[in-house]
């Protein structure tokens, strides 16, 4: 595995160097792990390569700039929570950089408490995922459970979700159980193998027909089940308490 | 313009057309007369403005305020007709002008409305007369001429208050595309100072290297800082060139050697030999082919060609800086020579703003052609120290 107990990984891009050459010195000093980027394609080479639970981006970047690098980053791995600095004030940018699921924007230059104060936060948000074949359905609970105060991740099949399990410590795994490739009980079984300390919730549209599934994961450990359309107040309370 | 002033010049006025004090005389003569037919005529002008959508709009406060300025009105004819016409009589005609931008009547009301009243008091005027004709025409000549008189004033007034205010929002506009351009420019070494100064202030174990670094970081970043504020002084005040000749070619090449070019950009140079020397301020022309050649690196990231030709072109010299970059949309193509403009993640949009401020003033000019995607052209005309064709610069 590769998840240790190395501290929380940050990655900041910069297209000034002394700017990351900063932050890495200020955060590595409180024991975080940084790494950085002075531009968008690196720093989503980056991300492809490993997890990272905090970015800190600069907006205003030739080439890529923050904002877009940071809808890549959703993609790739929505649990990492984006906080976006920026040294131009008000203009629209904020509210679409929010709109785009960046955590918080902040203006340079940056007032490091403040700064220290939200990756603190952030790292205390439980991580959760989303294990769902539809693209909507996903990023409908990625912004519910987002705005309270989850950090979310999304696979979209049994191998993604594989992956994702390897690299992060989920506290709550919610399945669907019938996945166009491959199938939730396998990825249920990963959770077991992978993340032994995740609470597991089974989701699922068909209730009759996978009903004697649904009775056999819960069987070998599975939390809950959730039928689809969801109840959502009974879903979040659910999950809060699974979480937390 | 004080209340002495606009006096001054409403006599200035008053002489023009020929005012008399005979005219003074004959409009107060009048006035008694027409007193009783002043409420019928203010009557009229209220009732026409209700049919004028757009003259109506701008009276806010229903029928209250229209009591109000028919008050005024009233008030205003009295005063027309009273034989007075000194510094306070102007000062209150000018007022006229001033409110009518303030409360945005297009100025065209004004005229018409002061048609409709001038008709009504020459058509008063015949009801009431019964005096000699050749007086009445003397008459009518003198209340036509303070009429004109007056509109001037209110003319003059809505053009100097609306070109005041034009000014102000421009000038607002301005300083606000600067306080955004400088923004970016300083938040930016700013940024990293305040991080310096914190992990100076709050790490746990700096080594002296370390502190050492941060130090000189911070140093460094305010002469950053620095840059920024010198850049934008020297564009303000631009010193006025030495002009003098000098030769293009070696002039080219030192060029090139303080900008170099990465391993990827292509460069080539191509003087036509009877290229003839420059007459120009050099150390200026410096920075304007010194920003374009930057400019022309920064369009092409992934390398190119950049091609800079010169030939004779009559009395002038054209010399053409080429890249095989990025080119620039059309749309951008009308704003990139405009102060504080830029479309790039860094520097404060002033490069082809200071080149065209200094080739205007070396008596040269600066042309661009682009095409997205296939790359720009920038076209400089110096003036040739020696013209081909004989002609004297002036």
């Amino acid at each position: 595995m590769t998840r240790t107990n190395d501290g929380p990984a940050i990655l900041v891009v910069d297209d000034d160097l002394d700017t990351c050459r900063n932050l890495a010195d200020i955060l590595s000093d409180l024991g975080y792990r940084v790494t950085t980027a002075n531009d968008g394609p690196s720093a989503l080479k980056l991300v492809e390569e490993r997890p990272f639970d905090v970015a800190l981006l600069d907006l205003k970047m030739p080439g890529m700039d923050g904002l877009t690098l940071y809808r890549e980053i959703k993609k790739r791995r929505a649990d990492t929570v984006a906080i976006i600095v920026t040294a131009y004030a008000g203009g629209g940018t904020k509210e679409e950089a929010l709109a785009a699921g960046a955590w918080h924007v902040l203006p340079k230059p940056v007032d490091p408490p403040k700064l220290l104060g939200l990756v603190d936060e952030a790292l205390e948000q439980p991580l959760v995922m989303v294990v769902d074949d539809d693209p909507d359905l996903c990023q409908n609970l990625w912004d519910l459970l987002r705005e309270r105060g989850y950090r979310v991740g999304v696979a979209h099949d049994e191998e993604e979700a594989g992956k994702r399990l390897k690299d992060r410590a989920f506290k709550v795994v919610l399945i669907d159980l019938k996945l166009p490739k491959g199938d939730g009980n396998q990825v249920f079984k990963l959770v077991r193998k992978n993340n032994p300390e995740a609470r597991t919730v089974i989701i699922t549209g068909h209730r009759s027909e996978m009903e004697q599934l649904v009775q056999s994961v819960l069987k070998e450990g599975a939390d809950a089940v959730c039928y689809k359309p969801f109840d959502i107040p009974n879903l979040l309370g659910m999950l809060d308490k699974l979480a937390r | 313009m004080n209340a002495d002033e606009l006096y001054r010049r409403y006599q200035e006025l008053q002489q023009y057309v020929g005012w008399t004090a005979d005219d003074a005389r004959r409009v107060q003569s009048i006035g008694r007369l027409l007193d009783s037919s002043l409420p019928a005529l203010v009557e009229d002008f209220y009732a026409e403005i209700d049919r004028h959508p757009e003259a109506r709009k701008v009276i806010t406060g229903g029928d209250a305020q229209i009591e109000r300025l028919k008050g005024t009105l009233t008030q205003w004819l009295r005063e027309l007709l009273s034989g007075k016409y000194d510094a306070d009589y102007v000062a209150q005609r000018w007022r006229v002008g001033w409110r009518h931008v303030e409360i945005g009547l297009d100025q065209v009301y004004t005229n018409t409305a002061l048609s409709r009243l001038r008709r009504g008091l020459l058509r008063a005027l015949g009801d009431v007369w019964t005096g000699d004709f050749k007086e009445l025409l003397a008459v009518r000549g003198a209340l036509n001429t303070l009429l004109d008189l007056d509109l001037a004033i209110i003319e003059d007034a809505y053009q100097a208050e609306y070109t005041a205010r034009q000014q102000r929002s421009e000038r607002l506009a301005a300083v606000g595309q600067v306080a955004g351009g400088v923004a970016h420019e300083l938040r930016n070494p700013l940024n990293v100072v305040k991080t310096s100064v914190y992990y100076l202030l709050n790490a746990r174990n700096p080594s002296p290297e370390k502190r050492t670094e941060h130090l000189q970081r911070i140093e460094r970043h305010v002469l950053v800082a620095d840059g920024v504020i010198t850049a934008l002084s020297n564009f303000a005040k631009m010193p006025v060139p030495t002009m003098a000749p000098f030769a293009l070619a070696p002039f080219l090449r030192d060029l090139l050697e303080l900008n170099p070019l990465p391993e990827n950009v292509k460069v080539t140079i191509d003087c036509l030999p009877k290229t003839p020397a420059l007459l120009g301020d050099a150390d200026q022309i410096r920075i304007v082919v010194g920003n374009l050649i930057r400019n022309a690196r920064e369009a092409m990231p992934q390398g190119g060609q950049l091609s800079i030709t010169a030939w004779p072109d009559g009395d002038s010299v054209q010399i053409a800086v080429k890249d095989t970059g990025v080119g620039i949309p059309k749309e951008n193509l009308q704003r990139i020579m405009e102060p504080l403009y830029s479309t790039k993640a860094r520097g404060l949009g002033l490069g082809l703003a200071i080149a065209r401020a200094i080739l205007e003033k070396n008596r040269g000019s600066l042309k661009v052609m682009s095409e997205p995607g296939q790359g720009s052209t920038f076209t400089v005309r110096l003036l040739a120290a020696e013209p081909a064709d004989g002609e004297q610069h002036r």
